[in-house]
């Protein structure tokens, strides 16, 4: 159904309304382990920006052009976890030897997002809502982004957190999640959008 | 050939994946809104846990430790899958409320963590106990949660009613928020019964 | 030495792969059969609901839309129905419209929706689908949208009620266009 929207709304769609981290609850590993600190925060979300949206697409390319056609599709599951494991391998590498400055920027969170579930769910949605090409890179920006903006914006409060006076069985784990559960609610706000 | 109780009663309680470990929290957080969808879920963690471990633990020895890790990712995505198709045969609706949760089974830190930790490392039977254990852990986990936020934001447990009909739902306990505040307070009361212990 | 280990490291992950392959093609293989079966008895139930007295439900296409023709024990056309989508508030709404050979609308039935639970997700119930029965193009609009309109809204869900209304609407006017 989703492929029947323009690409804003579809861009929309994956930022806010249904904001991977905040109402998916995906990717979800990485981020209360990271969030500690903005500065590591806005590293991983580049670097998630960066894998989800290139992933995607490849992803994208392999359902449509190499499964389908051979009706494979039951092999979706086991050709998207390794091109997406084989992907930052590949791209790290790369990265290490092109561009030695921005892999000291986020280099170092490569690996950790093979595990992260954000971006085998962006891969899996786009085949799920039936995307074009076109849709499924819009559609894993926003996935993406709204992955960065919410874990920027977690950490900023965590980073206060940390010096507030809690009682003690509070501190740490429990204050992170009844955060984000505020924040949740903050963005179920944004359901009605679509009436714009 | 030893087997392993310590190990297997260690995954259900006191190395719980979830309250303890937090590990394999997406799936818990999107499904545990219904008890059905929760126990469907476990079912599937347990299905996939002891299956890979089985494998992973069969081919230990023949499997080099540079192509460790996509090798278990091969096994793990193969039982997720056999794990989603068979779930669509039997039983369509809990399938299609699992949705693309399912297939995340396959990037759950819980797992590659004991495949990598455990299987990798022990014989078959122990292998399987401690991915029944680990399961069972995490289904007592988000059973739990899912019976919490089903009763209070629906008045049902499994669809029966278990509140009154007067009762007015606390509507956001099924909605994304509700999951993070239950395991949030849960998780608060957790630390308070250790800090409490450790007085002791 | 570390080129002998790499290609043996690559032969292990080469095999596992294709082994994983032929034994999800079987899985495949065995439990399509059943996935269809449970797709087919689920449509034909809710096919059902909306039409008891149908005998059989054929999938036909006419003029690029596709719908199911009701029959009944005698193999005479009764009605047909249609599957529409509708923006509503949280994104689309899928409704199954049945209508008689009168082009009346026998039922109607949401198959998929997005709506907020326990206030525009009140649009699966009877209560509300039931006003649909017998209505014409005209009455299809939110009591508080036009004066002929027939349909209540739910309270607290307007947006999500006016979806669905104007979704059926919408699909009659284009059915019956087609007359």
């Amino acid at each position: 159904m989703l492929n029947q929207a323009n690409l804003g709304l579809i861009f929309l769609s994956a930022f806010l309304v249904n904001n991977i981290l905040l109402i998916r609850f995906l990717g979800l590993c990485s981020f209360f382990g990271i969030s500690t600190q903005v500065k590591a925060s806005t590293g991983m979300g580049i670097a998630v920006i960066f894998v989800t949206v290139m992933a995607t697409s490849l992803s994208w390319v392999v359902y449509n052009y190499l499964l389908l056609p051979f009706h494979l599709e039951y092999l979706r599951t086991v050709t998207f976890i390794l091109t997406i494991a084989s992907f930052v391998q590949f791209e790290e590498i790369i990265i290490r030897k092109k561009l030695p400055t921005l892999y000291r920027a986020f280099g170092i969170y490569l690996p950790l997002i093979t595990t992260n579930c954000a971006i085998l769910a962006s891969a899996f949605l786009g085949i799920d809502y039936k995307l074009s090409f076109v849709q499924n890179l819009v559609f894993s920006i926003g996935i993406s982004s709204g992955y960065a903006f919410v874990i920027v914006l977690f950490a900023s409060i965590r980073e206060r957190l940390e010096m507030s006076p809690l009682p003690e069985i509070f501190k740490g784990i429990p204050i992170a999640f009844i955060t984000a559960g505020l924040m949740s609610l903050a963005f179920l706000g944004f359901k009605g959008l679509f009436q714009l | 050939m030893k087997i392993d109780f310590k190990n297997f009663i260690n995954g259900i309680w006191r190395e719980n994946p979830i309250f303890y470990l937090m590990l394999g929290l997406c799936p818990l957080l999107a499904v545990s809104g219904s008890v059905r969808d929760s126990l469907g879920m476990g079912i599937a963690v347990i299905f996939v846990l002891t299956g890979s471990n089985l494998t992973i633990s069969l081919i230990r020895k023949f499997v080099p430790s540079h192509v460790r890790i996509p090798v278990f990712i091969v096994v793990i995505a193969t039982f997720v899958t056999i794990a989603d198709y068979s779930l669509a045969a039997l039983s369509p609706q809990i399938h299609r409320n699992l949705g693309v949760y399912l297939p995340l089974i396959v990037v759950n830190c819980i797992i590659l963590g004991r495949a990598e930790a455990y299987a990798s490392k022990n014989n078959v039977i122990n292998s399987i106990l401690d991915g029944l254990g680990v399961g069972i852990g995490f289904t007592i986990a988000i059973f739990i949660i899912s019976v919490i936020r089903e009763l209070l934001g629906n008045g049902t447990i499994m669809g029966y009613q278990i509140m009154g009909a007067n009762y007015t739902p606390f509507l956001i306990m099924i909605m994304p928020p509700g999951a993070f505040l239950v395991i949030g307070f849960l998780i608060a009361i957790k630390q308070g019964i250790e800090k409490r212990g450790k007085k002791c | 030495m570390k080129k002998k280990e790499l290609i043996g490291g690559v032969l292990i992950l080469t095999i596992v792969t294709a082994l994983s392959g032929y034994l999800l093609a079987q899985v495949y293989k065995i439990t399509k059969p059943a996935i269809e079966k449970q797709k087919k008895i689920e449509e034909e139930k809710i096919n059902r609901e909306i039409f008891p007295e149908g005998e059989e439900f054929a999938e036909k296409e006419e003029n690029g839309v596709k719908y199911f023709s009701v029959l009944n024990s005698e193999g005479e056309e009764i009605g047909k129905i249609f599957t529409t989508l509708s923006l509503g508030y949280g994104g689309y709404i899928k409704i199954k419209v049945g209508v008689n050979k009168n082009g009346e609308i026998k039922g109607i039935k949401i198959l998929q929706h997005n709506e907020t639970p326990g206030l525009g997700a009140k649009i699966t119930e009877d209560k509300f689908l039931s006003q649909f029965k017998g209505k014409t193009v005209e009455e299809l609009y939110l009591k508080k949208d036009k004066s002929e309109g027939k349909i209540d809204a739910i309270t607290g869900a307007t947006i999500s009620s006016r979806a669905v209304t104007d979704g059926v609407r919408k699909l009659l006017e284009k059915i019956n266009k087609k007359r």
